[in-house]
């Protein structure tokens, strides 16, 4: 019984980090599911949310402070919140010029748009070197948020309940989005056959935009969130684009459920090892990897796509 | 068609006539005034996870620079230096190093904070005889089996401060320890460092936790440890991890039970995090708030240098920096000439003042591994900072002769002989 | 080849012959020569799977790693003789290539190559983690450069022209096989998967086997060049091995024109060092302009280099006599 209530704790700190994967996925997973691009850009736009997030709750734009004084009287919470919006839809613009970069390499082998994405990759994260620096940032956190909690004898940062909880808040909204809405059919529908989606009138190549935009949008809203975690450095994307593509793989391409049982099994796997076989934590997601897709070659709900060919 | 073609050769032309005298004879720039003056090549990261932290190192040598050609340089000759980023890459750092010896013709090279990076810089230098300054790694392996004749180490490595820590952490906090070790040879030889001390002090390690590196989420190890409950726990983490680490804790206000002991701080990486970020006790070997003589003068001459750089006063690693140029440029002057054999049996001599050092003791150079013993201080956070730069609170200070790497002597390193080491006069 | 082919590379190994006499009033230095060399070596072997068989591994630097550490631990504990090392190094590589192959040959497209970064971080693992043997983020370290014994002559290869001659004579050596590679029936098997895959599984040609045994080869011959750098640095690290450096061969690879055409790499390779030297020495945001020149090559030319040549070329042939349009030479 000891033994339970020993792993309890590890178990619940699993899911969390599962559920913390998932959030940062889902941009990778939208964009390779619905545009067949493998969008190794991921990371830095990641990372670039994060950075704009940073300069939203504390602008330091060396411009008077008169000019932000109502802007810093605001309390941290609704800076918080306007942070969680406003740095997504400044990275989902980023997002569109990175597409309008890819536009020409559609229809070719898919190995071109990973390329340009990789570059892509570079060049961001070079950026953000030249504008930010090389140092280290911290994310300030509203109260409600920060701190620890006590659950069960555990303490717990409560940061990482609310990351969860809206971590699960973004998998539902991006599933009401993709399955019940009319924008998420035509999204669908342009993934299986953008022939006829433009035979029915619809602009496929600002349907391409906005759903890049969006991928890129849900990358930064993951950087935004895990940035009290990870920190914000140059380089903090990398840590995220790894286990995003090795969740969807896991998962299998093109299945969204796929990719969020793909996380919860990779967090729970990297949650358990790290509290009984510390030493193997990070690399037994990689041999999960190897271990699934031997036996299942298209991950673990991986349908026949595009990209197979 | 032809428009196109004849613009695109003559834009060719251009691009290959710029690039010839892009490539252009740069070096052979002849001094018929004056004496030939000494270059210095400042192997430093300005990218990757070391690149704050190797600027800021740059900036310590650049000052102690600066701070002898305005006495007239050194034996009457003005001090250069280039500077090019190694990437915090072993590959980009043997390229660096290569590239300043054979093409730029450094007489020395300073500057590393991976061991990586350094040990590929090292053996470049050695195989030239060219003198390398090691300002900023902290591996213990650096003075020990991975020593050079042309390698001086200056900055106190993990072990040293696992050693000052852990004494005094024992009579203060309790027996049960819980090592927590980052996963590469620098985590294991600190921990090791720290089991041998807890286990000579008459404490007891309970568990050992390895952390691979690049871990980020610390979860699974803080609810660990609060399942065990040791009295203390000595944290063998560094580079990234650490920082994340940092931030979890600080956020569970897990600081304080169980009792903490980090090791060395970088100042560059504490700025970036803040205050807040500062859990338990830590290393490091050098405070810009010590009251000691000459400090409060060095660090107005860093913010007058610097004026704009991104962090307002100097920590250990520009203080790494600092000094080891410094002490360069003086054993150059005491040699008399720029003869490596000459300058190296100089250093290994030294013996610099707690007074010269800005320490509480005095500094010394071990002649068998090329490693300088210092001061080694213990800190925490300042809960009554005066500024907003006073982030430490320094508890204790430890002699070097007891915080002694006793594994990195004679046993493990071997120096060069002097004969084998290529001798040259630039 | 044509005569102008021959030409062309008739100077270029003349330019290469000589270099040691020309480097350094270049602004250059002999150690990037070799550089370019084991690189261009390196991207050589990489560009068999990419450009010929249209496999995209992202995570080579695996096996360029393990070639470099097979050397030196061979150098520390069994022998220290050159080839014996060397071969040693090719083994291993091709033996680490040949498990990686085993999982992966049956895929293409994406899966290929998120497998191959899954496997590369493997590696990398092993190589940070295992480090009482190969010395982790130290590195191996007090590697020499053991003389090159030719039974009548024992050549020392201590200085860096001494290396550099050597690796140029093995880089040709290996330029030449794998040219006849490139040009033999199994060369043209792995351009036809690199087509269509199920076109040639159709015609009767074992798929998976071809697949496998170009990544092996590719895998030793990539090790080969990681032996021959260890050589250079005097030490083997597991930088060589992280996704960053994996990254590097690929953007080299494309921008020299790998995928179009055999010499390809090769001009990636030197243009990567000589421009990273030239503007690393200027800027510490080098990697930010060439970043942006690679994403511009990757929409507008990827061709790359030599297919800007080619093109260049056949459109001048094209001007001058009236025939059929020039294919991209291989």
């Amino acid at each position: 019984m000891t033994f339970l209530a020993q792993l309890l704790p590890h178990l619940v700190n699993g899911i969390s980090l599962g559920l913390l994967f998932a959030l940062i996925a889902l941009g990778f997973m939208l964009i390779l599911g619905v545009m067949e691009v493998i969008n190794l850009a991921h990371g830095s736009l990641f990372a670039l949310g994060a950075y704009f997030a940073m300069m939203l709750l504390a602008p330091k734009l060396g411009l008077s402070s008169s000019t932000f004084a109502w802007y810093a009287a605001m309390p941290m919470s609704a800076r918080y919140a306007l942070a969680l919006v406003i740095a997504p839809l400044l990275v989902g613009i980023v997002g569109m010029a990175v597409e309008f970069g890819l536009r020409r390499t559609y229809g070719k082998d898919p190995l071109y748009g990973l390329l340009f994405t990789f570059g892509a990759a570079l060049v961001i994260e070079e950026s953000i070197r030249v504008i930010w620096g090389t140092r280290d940032y911290v994310l300030p956190l509203p109260d409600a948020i920060s701190g620890a909690t006590l659950v069960g004898g555990m303490i717990y940062a409560k940061y990482r309940f609310f990351a969860a909880a809206f971590a699960i808040g973004m998998i539902a909204l991006l599933w009401i989005f993709i399955e019940r809405t009319p924008y998420g059919a035509i999204i669908k529908a342009g993934a299986h056959d953008s022939e006829i989606v433009r035979a029915m009138g619809i602009n496929l190549s600002r349907l391409r935009l906005l759903v890049f935009a969006l991928g890129a949008a849900l990358a930064a809203i993951a950087g935004v969130v895990m940035a009290p975690f990870w920190g914000i450095r140059p380089h903090v994307g990398v840590d995220a684009v790894v286990p995003a593509f090795l969740i969807i793989v896991l998962g299998g391409v093109g299945s969204f459920w796929g990719a969020v049982l793909a996380s919860l099994l990779v967090g729970i796997t990297v949650g358990l090892t790290g509290a009984y076989a510390s030493e193997w934590s990070l690399l037994s997601m990689y041999l999960l990897l190897v271990a699934v897709v031997s036996f299942r070659a298209r991950g673990l709900f991986g349908k026949k796509s595009v990209l197979e060919a | 068609m032809s428009n196109l073609s004849s613009r695109r050769r003559a834009l060719k032309a251009a691009a290959a006539g710029t690039g010839l005298a892009f490539f252009g004879p740069f070096r052979h720039i002849s001094y018929a005034q004056g004496k030939k003056p000494i270059k210095l090549g400042l192997t430093c990261d300005a990218s990757g996870q070391y690149g704050d932290s190797g600027q800021d190192d740059m900036r310590g040598m650049v000052m102690a620079i600066d701070e002898f050609n305005a006495k007239g340089g050194v034996l009457g000759r003005q001090i250069v230096w280039i500077t090019q980023d190694t990437e915090t890459t072993p590959a980009t750092g043997s390229r660096v190093a290569e590239r300043f010896i054979t093409r730029e013709e450094c007489g020395f090279l300073v500057g590393a904070l991976h061991s990586g990076v350094a040990n590929a810089i090292s053996q470049v230098a050695q195989k030239y005889g060219c003198i390398y300054f090691n300002s900023n790694s902290s591996s213990p392996t650096e003075a020990g089996k991975d020593c050079h004749r042309t390698k001086f180490v200056w900055d106190g490595n993990g072990t040293n401060f696992s050693k000052a820590i852990v004494k005094n952490a024992i009579a203060g906090v309790g027996k049960n320890w819980l090592l927590l070790t980052n996963d590469y040879v620098w985590g294991h030889n600190t921990s090791k460092a720290a089991r041998a001390e807890i286990e000579a002090n008459g404490g007891k390690v309970v568990e050992e936790l390895l952390v691979p590196q690049n871990t980020r989420d610390f979860t699974a190890y803080l609810l660990k440890i609060q399942q065990l409950k040791p009295d203390v726990v000595a944290a063998a983490i560094g580079g990234d991890d650490i920082k994340a680490l940092r931030t979890q804790v600080s956020q569970l206000k897990l600081d304080t039970k169980p009792a903490w002991i980090n090791n060395q701080q970088d100042w560059p990486d504490v700025w970036g995090q803040g205050a807040d970020s500062l859990f338990g006790v830590f290393g490091t070997n050098w405070y810009h708030k010590l009251k000691l003589p000459g400090v409060d003068d060095f660090v107005r001459r860093y913010q007058v240098r610097w004026k704009d750089a991104p962090i307002p006063v100097p920590g250990n690693v520009s203080y790494n920096g600092y000094m080891c140029t410094r002490e360069l440029l003086r054993a150059i002057e005491r040699a008399g000439t720029t003869n490596n054999i000459a300058v190296i049996k100089q250093l290994e001599q030294i013996k610099v003042s707690a007074v010269d050092r800005m320490q509480n003791y005095d500094a010394y150079m071990n002649p068998a591994t090329h490693h300088l013993q210092q001061t080694i201080y213990m800190a925490r956070r300042n809960d009554k900072p005066v500024d907003k730069t006073d982030l430490f609170e320094i508890v204790s200070w430890t002699k070097p002769e007891d915080a002694l790497d006793s594994r990195e002597d004679d046993l493990a390193c071997k120096l060069e002989t002097y004969e084998s080491t290529p001798t040259y006069e630039l | 080849m044509g005569a102008a082919q021959r030409i062309s590379l008739g100077l270029v190994l003349a330019a290469l012959a000589t270099l040691p006499f020309w480097i350094a009033r270049v602004g250059l230095y002999q150690y990037l020569g070799i550089e370019i060399l084991v690189w261009g070596l390196y991207a050589l072997s990489y560009n068999l799977l990419l450009g010929y068989t249209g496999l995209p591994s992202f995570g080579h630097g695996a096996y360029f790693g393990v070639g470099a550490y097979a050397f030196g631990l061979m150098q520390k504990y069994v022998g220290a003789n050159l080839w014996l090392d060397l071969a040693g190094a090719i083994l291993a590589a091709a033996l680490s290539g040949a498990l990686v192959a085993t999982f992966i040959s049956h895929r293409r497209g994406i899966y290929y190559a998120l497998m191959t970064i899954a496997f590369c971080q493997i590696f990398w693992f092993v190589a940070i983690k295992w480090h009482s043997v190969t010395g982790g983020e130290d590195g191996l370290l007090g590697l020499k450069r053991m003389p090159a014994e030719l039974g009548f002559a024992s050549i020392s290869l201590a200085d860096n022209v001494a290396l550099y001659y050597f690796v140029l004579v093995v880089c040709v050596a290996v330029t030449a096989l794998l040219w006849r590679i490139v040009h033999s029936p199994f060369g043209r098997v792995i351009q036809a998967i690199r087509q269509n895959e199920t076109r040639v599984a159709f015609v009767g040609y074992h798929v998976w086997l071809y697949k496998w045994l170009v990544f092996v080869l590719s895998a030793g011959l990539s090790g080969l060049a990681g032996a021959l750098f260890a050589l250079a640095q005097l030490g083997a690290f597991p930088d060589v091995m992280s996704l960053h450096s994996s990254g590097f061969v690929v953007m080299m690879t494309l921008i020299g024109g790998g995928l179009v055409s055999f010499w390809g790499p090769l001009i990636g390779a030197a243009i990567f060092f000589i421009a990273r030297d030239a503007l690393g020495a200027l800027t510490s945001t080098w990697s930010l302009w060439y970043g942006l020149m690679f994403m511009a090559i990757v929409v507008l030319k990827p061709e790359g280099i030599a297919g800007m040549w080619q093109a260049w070329r056949s459109r001048r042939n094209a001007r001058a006599s009236v025939s059929a349009p020039v294919k991209a030479q291989a």
